[in-house]
């Protein structure tokens, strides 16, 4: 209900010694552990500042959770701003936040330092040391903070175990001189269970209970009791009531003990009521009346009688009796309490803006009438004749709960939904039409107008076999084709025994003649025979067989000279040479001699100075750009 | 919904359990055991760090013992000795009391005459060049080598101006600059934590003073004026000298000592 004043989420806070043990213990854990002074003085470095940078983290962390769980003064309900500053001392739980978020900036600092300094560090030790004193620091802020977060820890528990009152809601606050008989009230009315003793002082703190009234749910604040006296002596206990009287928007329900076993008179209660009534502006007040078991209103001397009747004289303030100790009036006070709230609340909601959003919303708009005929919905007659449903009346209509009484009720009687099947012929109603057949839905397959496109179909075909688009044209085989087609049979019966022979040589377990061999056995003939088998002519054997027992000339011995001798251009010749590229494109040995004559004039000069001619090894750029500049990241030194 | 003191509520109501006291008693009686028993299984830094911790309770409990012990112990007074006529067996306590301020006169004389230029770190440990700059290179090939970077903490005045970055020599990064020095005076027995003004000598070389360069034993010169010490003619001091007396690159701080 109060989940926006629940201040038991705060997470426990820490003193400085543990706080320091946490937060360093965790450092261990999570960063690396191993480094040697071998390492690459890079990797070192940032071992070291990781380490820097983790703690700081983990302290930031830390912090900043205990800067975000404690309430902000500023932010919270006035109420609990206000009793936080009476139980807590406003200055000081700002001034340890305050501490708190100095501490953090600090280490930030220190952190930042550090890291910046571990830049150059040089060495292991180095980095290790500088790593040390940033740590130190770090702790000794932490240290310094040990009474601030002593101080917060104490303010969390104590937070934690304040009630939770929603300060907003409807609340009845129960408040009056001590031992008049509030907590005995609050513990008639709710559960709540505080403790009654004779004596006064017994309730140190606010009490919240809750009930319910007109189903709604009410929360009873049970306070201290308060003395007459200025504001500035009273004491914590007393300032928590004022607080809860001060800032809730709750019926006040002032106690008071006419039989003045409280030990305090009459006069006395009646001008506490007096010195604290400005706090009871615009909020409706009771005056209630308490132990009436012992003492009534009329008991009482007409001075006092007078003294009280004052108080209710200008009618904000309304009287009520009750005795706990004899169950009288309790319920009835808490009623009128409860409806003078309600009826100050529901009040205070018209005044206000909030009611506008919902009034808006809702509109009823009225036509203004446009003459002074009157103008009345219309029923049609039918409808309005119709004659009213009546169970009893034997004469209604059957309905199908009527059919199923009859016929044995419900569980008997098996409801005809059939019976209204709108059909071409009722005879179909009840046909059995099985859903799934063969494994496939019925419906599925059903087209309603599949007879009409089979017919259709039937018609196209008949067309099409009339006009003879089925008749198969009469085939002539001609010699040609026929003798191909042989060919074609032979081959492939020839193709089947060849598979076959090799199949029966793979199975074969016996040494096998190596090809190379098997060849050189083989004469001449053979190949012929071959030949002839394969359908070509034997002479082919012979031909072959003379260019093979005929030696090779040495075509690379072969002047190309006399190629060119023999009267044929170079580029033209049939035989294959090796080809000697400077008499390549020269017609003849007279254009050759003539363009040998030119090149060496032109050499001349160049091999006189000794220069460097066409044929020297040349860098053309010995360092081009885009292989030297700019970072290396990918690539060859070469081909980037 | 348990609300404010409610545990010392259910105790008042329902009470403890019986045997609250006992059990009480007998786990303090068996802390002592328990500590023991760790204390003897405990090893590595958990052993060392609850051995300081252990230490430390000791000193303070024994501390305590002690101030309890000297409400009863009798009190020696400084005016034991009556005044006037003395027996002569007392006489030598007074002389004893002379004796000493002789010896601290003398001491204090001795301190003046040759002390006038000693300070507190009379001797450094040598630092290579090597260690104290590290070599920058530069150039569009990275080939030349004449730059130098501090690796040290430095003093920066605060008039400085660099020359042209592509001409300076030496390096001194920001990171390593440092204004302040936590400088204690000896005599006070009081830290204070004073603004640099310059460096007066590093012992290293004189090219190190001139560069501002802090390192153990480096005489600086603090502004002092936050202090209020006065000169014997009645004029307020504003600089004095100080020695480092820490490795400043080590610590990420620079502490002194204030020579007097």
């Amino acid at each position: 209900m109060s989940s926006i004043y629940n201040f038991k989420r705060i997470q426990p806070v820490p003193g400085a010694t543990d706080f320091l043990d946490i937060v360093l213990s965790r450092t261990q854990r999570k960063t690396p552990t191993v480094v040697h002074p071998g390492y690459n003085i890079g990797r070192i470095r940032q071992f070291y500042m990781r380490k820097v940078k983790y703690t700081q983290e983990t302290f930031d962390e830390k912090l900043s959770q205990i800067l975000n769980d404690f309430p902000q003064l500023d932010n919270v309900h006035p109420f609990y701003a206000d009793l936080m500053n009476v139980l807590y001392d406003k200055d000081h739980y700002k001034l340890a936040l305050g501490q708190i978020n100095t501490a953090k900036h600090l280490i930030d600092s220190v952190a930042k330092d550090y890291t910046r300094l571990l830049k150059f560090g040089d060495s292991l030790y180095r980095c290790k040391q500088l790593k040390r004193a940033g740590m130190g620091r770090m702790a000794t802020i932490m240290r310094r903070q040990k009474d601030s977060l002593g101080y917060l820890e104490q303010v969390r528990q104590h937070l934690s175990r304040l009630p939770s009152i929603d300060p907003n809601t409807r609340t009845l606050i129960v408040c009056g001189y001590p031992n008049v008989g509030k907590s005995s009230f609050m513990n008639k009315v709710t559960r709540a269970d505080v403790d009654v003793q004779p004596y006064a002082f017994t309730t140190k703190s606010l009490f919240v209970g809750h009930m319910d009234y007109n189903y709604l749910r009410w929360q009873v604040i049970d306070t201290p009791g308060i003395l007459d006296h200025p504001l500035e002596e009273r004491n914590t206990i007393e300032m928590q009531s004022i607080t809860a009287l001060a800032h809730l928007r709750a019926c006040i329900m002032f106690f008071i003990d006419l039989s003045e076993q409280c030990g305090y008179s009459i006069k006395e209660q009646v001008s506490l009521f007096n010195s604290i009534k400005p706090l009871f502006t615009n909020k409706p007040t009771l005056l209630v009346i308490t132990k009436t078991d012992a003492c009534k209103l009329e008991d009482i001397s007409p001075e006092d009688r007078k003294l009280v009747e004052d108080v209710c004289k200008d009618g904000s303030v309304e009287l009520s009796q009750l005795s706990t100790y004899l169950d009288e009036g309790v319920i009835e006070t808490r009623n009128l309490a409860c409806e003078k709230l309600l009826q100050q609340r529901v009040a205070m909601k018209l005044k206000g803006q909030k009611v506008h959003d919902v009034l808006n919303r809702v509109h009823l708009s009225v036509p203004a009438p446009r003459d002074s005929q009157d103008r009345k919905p219309f029923i049609p007659e039918q409808i309005a004749k119709r004659r009213k449903y009546n169970p009893d009346d034997p004469d209604r209509p059957r309905l199908e709960r009527d059919i199923e009484m009859e016929n044995g009720g419900a569980g008997v009687y098996n409801v005809d939904l059939k019976k209204k099947y709108l059909l071409k012929s009722d005879e179909w109603k009840y046909d059995v039409i099985p859903e799934i057949m063969n494994g496939k839905n019925v419906a599925d397959f059903v087209d309603p107008d599949i007879e009409e496109k089979l017919a259709e179909l039937e018609l196209e075909e008949e067309r099409l076999e009339a006009e003879g688009v089925y008749d198969s044209p009469e085939e002539e085989l001609d010699e040609e084709e026929e003798k191909i087609k042989s060919m074609a049979r032979e081959i492939r019966r020839q193709k089947q025994i060849i598979a076959q022979e090799s199949r029966l040589k793979k199975g074969l377990n016996r040494p096998v003649i190596v090809g190379s061999v098997k060849a050189s056995r083989q004469t001449k003939d053979d190949f012929a025979s071959h030949l002839e088998k394969l359908g070509v002519s034997s002479d082919v054997a012979d031909t072959r067989a003379k260019s093979i027992t005929r030696k090779r000339t040495h075509s690379s011995t072969r002047d190309p000279a006399e190629g060119m001798a023999r009267g044929t251009s170079v580029a033209a010749r049939a035989v294959s040479v090796v080809r000697d590229r400077s008499t390549m494109g020269l017609s003849s040995d007279k254009q050759a001699k003539l363009a040998a004559k030119k090149k060496s004039m032109s050499q001349r000069k160049g091999n006189l100075m000794a220069r460097a001619g066409e044929a020297d090894r040349s860098i053309g750029t010995k360092m081009p750009k885009h292989l030297f500049s700019g970072k290396r990241k990918m690539g060859s030194t070469d081909r980037r | 919904m348990p609300q404010n003191e409610y545990i010392e509520e259910s105790i008042k109501r329902h009470g403890r359990r019986m045997d609250h006291d006992e059990r009480k008693r007998k786990r303090e009686a068996r802390e002592v055991h328990k500590q023991a028993a760790f204390a003897q299984k405990v090893h590595g830094l958990k052993a060392k760090m609850y051995n300081k911790k252990r230490r430390n309770e000791k000193i303070q409990m024994k501390k305590t013992i002690k101030m309890h012990d000297e409400k009863d112990a009798k009190q020696k007074t400084t005016d034991a000795v009556p005044d006037g006529a003395v027996p002569a067996y007392l006489l030598d306590r007074e002389g004893e009391q002379k004796a000493k301020v002789l010896s601290n006169m003398i001491k204090q004389k001795r301190k003046e005459k040759a002390g006038k230029w000693s300070v507190p770190l009379p001797k450094v440990r040598g630092i290579a060049e090597d260690e104290m700059f590290k070599v920058v290179k530069t150039g569009k090939a990275k080939t030349k080598s004449w730059k130098r970077l501090v690796t040290k903490a430095t003093f920066v005045g605060e008039g400085f101006t660099r020359k042209p970055p592509k001409y300076e020599r030496f390096i001194r990064p920001m990171a390593l600059r440092y204004k302040k020095a936590n400088v204690t005076h000896p005599e006070l027995k009081a830290t204070f934590q004073l603004p640099i003004i310059s460096v007066k000598k590093n012992p290293q070389s004189p090219a190190y003073t001139q560069l501002g360069v802090l390192t153990k034993g480096t005489i600086i010169e603090v502004n002092v004026s936050e202090l209020g010490l006065v000169t014997t003619s009645g004029k307020v001091v504003w600089g004095k000298y100080a020695q480092i007396t820490n490795n400043p690159e080590n610590d990420g701080c620079i502490n002194a000592v204030l020579l007097v």
